[in-house]
């Protein structure tokens, strides 16, 4: 018997025989076509220049961030790009931690290539003071789930965070102009990269059969295959690089072929990452639209509790649902601790308790939203501190699809938030549901 | 006195929780958890046969991997890890499997506060999740303490840069029954287990502390609750994985 049985994962012959018999018939064992790609999804996170991207089963994700350092002595004038690849063992039980292996390192190789030698990335706009201060930009990649073609899934991360990616504005001070001053981003705007254009990489695998080609293998079928190339090409038809480490020798034609395969697919992948970037980046506007229009109330002159309390309001729908489903949970939690606590140093957070404990339990049931609004709504003038008071009085105006503001800058921002927050909100108000349904899909996709 | 804080909440009120299970596909059990903008996967795999060196070869042993997010791993991370391995070695049940290995993997995804309560529920979650039997649930949570002595749950980051002291506060899941009628809160004595572990960062004084840990135990049992309605539904179809 095999020692760390968990950690290899050995393919049988049988599947081995079925995969390349099934590939005869042009039949692939998830049930598509030879040049079908998976199902590509891209989120981003909170912050700029964090991708995820999972192409099927495989779950990849990129992170970009840039630090002033000094540039290389050949390059005076340009910023640096890296890229360092983590293949996390929770990708597969045979990845260990430690030292990348060579297929890590391989992988780092493709998408570095991609980017820096086909000048994707603009590095000449990176430089800050020449030959002493410069941007460098920092790719991670971590491997999350191996499922197959880890290759192009991080590729895709990697150019949709770096598309996403906002560096600081800095600008030359100081008498001599030598001093440079970062700018924190609530100054000045931070700004994005220059990408010149899209490199994708498309990978193909090759099996003992001359005529069989597949693209994007799943893990299943990486194990079969005889041999493989990734083209990295660009919607433009420019081939940025070619990988072909060893493996079965296969025709030129076949391989004229998958570079026009690679082309078309390129397209198709290069549209959808700037699909993504575009919502990403309307959202990311709402969201400074919404940040400074709360800032503009705090001069006005509301209060701070209530312009604190109103920033944290519109500062996106997902903390209003938040506040909305941790009310309930705040109370009772309230509720329970006022029980507990006999400490006079708490006398003055206790008036906001709701006294007696709440005989509602908002994770029962899938918590009907209206009911929501109208009881947190009964709640607020029970309460003493005017700060909750203006949260639940500001909370009884959701059930009306537009929210006003009520100071903004300028009328059109204003229209445009408005009819923005009418769809935000309605996101917003049908949290819990979108939860739940998220939790039951991954159950049943289980 | 204003008792404010930046996104609103009051003192005693959490991030809104977001816990999913079963995320990877060739990892034997996996979850995320999310407080607020705090998330954190972890990924199990195991049993795998066999002890490291300096590991007691009588009990099942458990290998702890922090991967963060940018960088590589340094003394601030294996000090997690530590941390987190005896947090997993309390709740398991450790002589069901003699001589094996099970890898806890944790991936901090984005860091705003609380990261190492976040990546014990995570962990917790995942074993749930890879049906690895244990002794009891844990939840974790994080306590803060500011200069004039008021207390904090959760802090995100700029609150845990502002405060004197905070500490990571790790409670069994309470021995509530999971009856499906829900009696409100009578959930009644906790059927004291204690406190699991302890991490505090920065001083604060012993009457601080033990605040900290009522506050604490109240708010575990919402976050038990919450725990287990997370785990509820799952239970039923859960088929075993062999990887």
């Amino acid at each position: 018997m095999e020692q760390r049985l968990a950690n290899s994962w050995r393919q049988t012959i049988n599947e081995k025989n079925f995969i390349v018999t099934a590939l005869l018939s042009e039949l692939r064992v998830d049930g598509r076509r030879p040049f079908d790609y998976r199902k590509l999804s891209i989120k981003f996170g909170k912050d700029d220049g964090s991708s995820e991207v999972q192409l099927g089963h495989t779950h990849v994700m990129a992170i970009v961030s840039g630090q002033l350092l000094q540039p290389y002595k050949e390059r005076p004038n340009e910023g640096t790009l890296a890229v360092f690849t983590e293949f996390s063992p929770m990708a597969d039980p045979s990845f260990e931690p430690g030292r990348p292996t060579e297929s890590a390192v391989e992988l780092g190789r493709i998408v570095d290539r991609g980017l820096r030698e086909s000048r994707a990335v603009d590095t000449e706009s990176l430089c800050v003071l020449s030959g002493k201060l410069v941007w460098a930009i920092r790719i991670d990649i971590h491997i999350l789930d191996n499922g197959g073609n880890l290759v192009d899934a991080a590729n895709i991360a990697a150019l949709a965070a770096l598309l996403t990616f906002r560096r600081p504005e800095c600008s030359l001070g100081g008498e001599d102009g030598q001093q440079v001053v970062v700018h924190p981003p609530e100054m000045r705007d931070p700004i994005p990269l220059i990408i010149h254009h899209l490199p994708i990489a498309v990978t193909f695998g090759f099996f003992s059969n001359e005529n069989i080609m597949v693209i994007d293998p799943t893990h299943h079928e990486e194990a079969v295959m005889t041999g493989r190339m990734t083209a990295t090409v660009n919607a433009n038809g420019d081939v940025c690089s070619i990988h072909k480490p060893g493996g079965e020798g296969v025709n030129h034609r076949v391989l004229m072929h998958c570079m026009k395969l690679a082309h078309v697919k390129a397209g198709d992948i290069t549209a959808k990452i700037k699909d993504a970037v575009e919502i990403y980046n309307t959202q990311r506007a709402l969201r400074k639209i919404k940040r400074h229009s709360s800032s503009v109330a705090l001069d006005v002159g509301g209060t701070p509790a209530k312009s604190g309390e109103k920033e944290s309001q519109v500062d996106g729908s997902h903390l209003h649902q938040s506040k909305l489903k941790d009310e309930p949970s705040s109370m009772e939690c309230d509720a329970t601790s006022s029980g507990q606590e006999q400490n006079d140093k708490r006398d003055g957070v206790s008036q906001k308790f709701i006294g007696g404990p709440s005989s509602w339990d908002p994770y029962s049931e899938c918590v009907n939203s209206d009911l929501l609004k109208a009881s947190l709504a009964s709640h607020g003038p029970a309460t003493h501190r005017q700060q909750k008071g203006s949260r639940s009085e500001t909370k009884a105006e959701v059930p009306p699809q537009e929210m006003k503001i009520d100071s903004s800058p300028t009328d059109a921002g204003l229209v445009a938030v408005q009819n923005n927050e009418g769809k935000t909100l309605k996101d917003a108000v049908k949290p819990k549901n979108k939860r739940k349904k998220k939790k039951v899909s991954s159950n049943t996709g289980n | 006195m204003e008792i404010e804080r930046p996104d609103g909440r009051s003192p005693n009120q959490l991030r809104p929780l977001a816990c999913s299970r079963s995320v990877l596909h060739r990892a034997h059990g996996s979850a995320t958890w999310a407080q607020g903008d705090t998330k954190v996967v972890a990924a199990i795999y195991g049993p795998k046969s066999g002890t490291r060196k300096n590991e007691n070869p009588e009990k099942a042993s458990i290998e702890v991997v922090w991967k963060p997010k940018i960088g590589q791993i340094g003394k601030a991370e294996r000090e997690y890890e530590m941390i987190l391995k005896r947090t997993l070695e309390s709740i398991c049940i450790r002589s069901i499997y003699p001589n094996t290995t099970t890898s806890v993997i944790v991936q901090v995804i984005h860091d705003d506060g609380a990261l190492l309560p976040c990546a014990i529920n995570a962990a917790c979650a995942a074993f749930v999740d890879a049906g690895i039997p244990l002794r009891h649930l844990a939840v974790a949570i994080c306590c803060s303490v500011a200069d004039d002595g008021y207390i904090f749950l959760d802090p995100n980051k700029q609150e845990e840069e502002k405060m004197k002291a905070f500490s990571y506060l790790v409670f069994p899941n309470l021995n509530v029954s999971v009856l499906p009628e829900r009696s409100s809160q009578e959930g009644g004595e906790p059927t004291a287990h204690g406190i699991i572990t302890s991490v505090t960062h920065g001083a604060m004084s012993v009457d601080d502390y033990l605040h900290c840990l009522e506050r604490g135990r109240a708010v575990s049992a919402r976050l038990s609750e919450f725990l287990r309605k997370n785990l509820e539904p799952k239970s039923s179809s859960e088929s075993s994985r062999a990887g």
